[in-house]
């Protein structure tokens, strides 16, 4: 409890649409410790993006409350909100992660400047990443030259360059194929043995799923089964 | 880097910003032409008024600014000119100038006189060289023995006059009146002063005028006209309060007022393209924002904020408007450069310009400063309009904008 890096208390969200109300989570409360590296799993519609856009502050919860870190982040205005992404979470999603007009270096040197790096240390720290996730040669590149597999190791690269205490994945291998797919899984999961970075993706794949020492099941918005191994 | 994502991203969607670029490069490239147009208008006739007769600047009796009679006039006349030409770049011409009456046996006018030394005169107007027939107040030989009178083509038409006529002036006062011989014709750019201006030596008119050896001015023209203000300092730190030293904006109230209105009215032309444009440039911005939503969701939760994303949407629509600024300004000035030099032949309309004392053939005057203001303007219309496709953008919750595809 006192290592956990995230927290949802009691979270339900409803979307409000013209006529219908959608529970997309019924009272979920989920802690992540420092370190972790967990699947939410479950089917299409279950809410597991829903729950991590609560997670990350990019969405608000009806009622229920996420902590980071011990804070409550629902308390906070949304520039502090946004300070605190800028500080503490990375992003991976689905697909179109990177900004189109920036390359490689520059992607990652975007986090890095929101940071108030220096463009010097900027580039540097940027390249020194992409080099040690073996994407060296992408350095130049912009999105439209790169593969999907490609860009989604950029944005592993993007994600964890400053340092958050939590990476963020919705789905990210949702778009490769299974090879691409495994060692995209392989890199974050080194990262996370390597880095100690803690890590928390969504996903409906059986073997993306197996890689993950803890699968959170989503089922209808509520929590299923919350299994750890070794 | 935030203004790199911002040009690039203009450059990306260039497409979609190419009626924006092009409304804005011929609105303001017309605009540029209009201004440069009437500038070079007001110019050439200010230019023509100072070279014709207000000279760059005069020295003047008090009062004679308000009321132009003999009366306020300068018996040391010489000494100033002596004052005013001993500082580098300086030409002065004493000038006696009063109001009368031409006379011929078939008609008389109203006229502006005035006496002048023919050579001081050449080094300060254009008149002296502007002769079309006989010579500039050359003293008459033999037996004709009157003294000699240039007068304007204009008058000379009017009144029929021609070479070696005689002419008699009258002027108010009680000596007034006196015969001259026409010595010579001129023809200036403007007609309507070769109409009126009668040319005579400045010792047959201090005669005629009954003020003894006087003058009414000393006509100053520099030889570089930028340092107009520290020669008029410098001249009446010189010459003391008992005399007026008055630079040609100054003498010529309305020409000069004339000339500030087209720069303010320049701005009034360059306010309302931008006006205009301001919608076409939030249109373009809104699309460009929806269309990138998702883009912008990623940007806000990689920590970007509001603030910042405000930022960088400003300054991609500035950076576009600065680019059809930048379009608009180039063809403009190529524009007003290629046909601005050769001027544009207007003798069709020549009878009311060269009343005005424009001439038959218009150059366009466009400088640095009408590119400054569109450019200033640009940049203030390109953040204005971002102002209505931003606040719609940094709305959104990111969750939101991310799913926007
Ligand atoms: N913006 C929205 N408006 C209305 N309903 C939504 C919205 N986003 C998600 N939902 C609904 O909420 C439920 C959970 O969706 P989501 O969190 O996207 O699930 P998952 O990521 O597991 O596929 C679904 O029934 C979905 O239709
Ligand atoms: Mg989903």
């Amino acid at each position: 409890m006192a290592d956990a890096v995230m927290q949802a208390v009691n979270v339900t969200k409803d979307y409000e649409t013209r006529a219908v109300t959608t529970r997309a989570l019924d009272d979920v409360s989920l802690d992540v410790t420092r370190g972790e590296f967990s699947a939410l799993a479950g089917p299409s519609g279950s809410g597991k993006t829903t729950l991590l856009n609560m997670l990350g502050t990019i969405d608000a919860p009806t009622s229920g409350i996420v902590r980071i870190d011990g804070d409550d982040v629902t308390a906070m205005s949304e520039a502090e909100r946004s300070d605190l992404r800028l500080e503490k979470l990375g992003f991976i999603f689905q697909s179109y992660n990177l900004i189109p007009v920036l390359s490689a270096t520059e992607n990652v040197e975007f986090v890095l400047l929101l940071q108030g790096l220096g463009a010097r240390e900027r580039r540097a720290r940027a390249e020194e990443v992409l080099v040690e996730l073996g994407l060296g040669d992408l350095l130049a590149k912009r999105p439209t030259e790169m593969s999907g597999g490609q860009q989604q190791r950029v944005a592993v690269a993007r994600a964890i360059a400053s340092n958050p205490s939590i990476v963020l994945a919705d789905e990210p291998t949702a778009n490769l194929d299974s090879r691409t797919a495994e060692s995209l899984l392989d890199l974050m999961l080194r990262m996370n043995g390597e880095r100690g970075v803690t890590f928390l993706f969504s996903t409906h794949d059986r073997r993306v799923m197996d890689r993950a020492r803890r699968i959170v099941q989503l089922v209808d918005g509520r929590i299923a089964s919350d299994e750890s191994r070794p | 880097m935030l203004l790199r994502i911002a040009v690039r991203n203009v450059a990306r969607g260039w497409r979609r910003s190419l009626i924006v670029l092009l409304s804005i490069g011929v609105g303001l490239s017309g605009c540029l032409f209009v201004v440069a147009w009437s500038k070079g208008l007001v110019h050439q006739m200010a230019d023509n008024a100072v070279k014709i007769q207000l000279a760059h600047m005069a020295v003047q009796a008090p009062g004679y600014r308000d009321n132009p009679d003999v009366r306020y006039n300068l018996p040391d006349y010489d000494a100033i000119a002596k004052t005013a030409r001993s500082q580098a770049g300086v030409h002065a011409s004493p000038r006696l100038r009063g109001e009368g009456l031409v006379q011929t046996a078939r008609k008389s006018v109203l006229a502006v006189m005035i006496g002048v030394r023919p050579g001081d005169e050449a080094e300060v107007s254009v008149v002296p060289s502007s002769i079309v027939e006989g010579s500039f107040l050359r003293t008459g030989s033999g037996a004709r023995r009157l003294p000699p009178v240039v007068i304007g083509v204009k008058m000379a038409g009017e009144m029929r006059a021609e070479i070696g006529d005689k002419l008699v002036l009258h002027v108010p006062g009680d000596a007034g009146l006196g015969a001259f011989r026409v010595s010579g014709l001129y023809r200036t750019a403007s007609s309507e002063f070769d109409g009126v201006a009668v040319f005579l030596r400045l010792r047959d008119a201090q005669r005629l005028f009954g003020v003894g050896d006087a003058a009414t001015e000393v006509a100053i023209v520099l030889d570089d006209e930028k340092t107009v203000d520290a020669v008029q300092a410098r001249l009446q730190e010189a010459l003391g309060s008992g005399v007026e030293v008055l630079t040609w904006r100054e003498r010529a109230r309305r020409l000069a007022s004339m000339l500030d209105l087209m720069g303010d009215l320049s701005w009034i032309f360059y306010a309302t393209v931008f006006v205009a444009m301001a919608f076409g440039i939030a249109n373009t911005m809104l699309m460009a924002v929806y269309e990138r939503l998702r883009e912008f969701g990623v940007m806000r939760s990689l920590g970007l904020s509001r603030a910042r994303l405000m930022m960088l949407i400003a300054l991609e629509s500035a950076a576009l408007t600065l680019a059809g600024t930048g379009i608009g300004l180039g063809t403009g000035f190529a524009l007003v450069g290629w046909l601005g030099k050769r001027g544009i032949d207007l003798s069709m309309f020549s009878d009311a310009l060269e009343s005005y004392g424009i001439g038959t053939r218009v150059f366009l005057h466009a400088g640095w400063e009408d590119a400054l203001t569109p450019l200033a303007l640009a940049l203030v219309t390109g953040v204005v309009a971002a102002v209505w496709p931003g606040v719609r953008a940094i709305r959104m919750r990111p969750a939101e904008a991310l799913r926007r595809a």
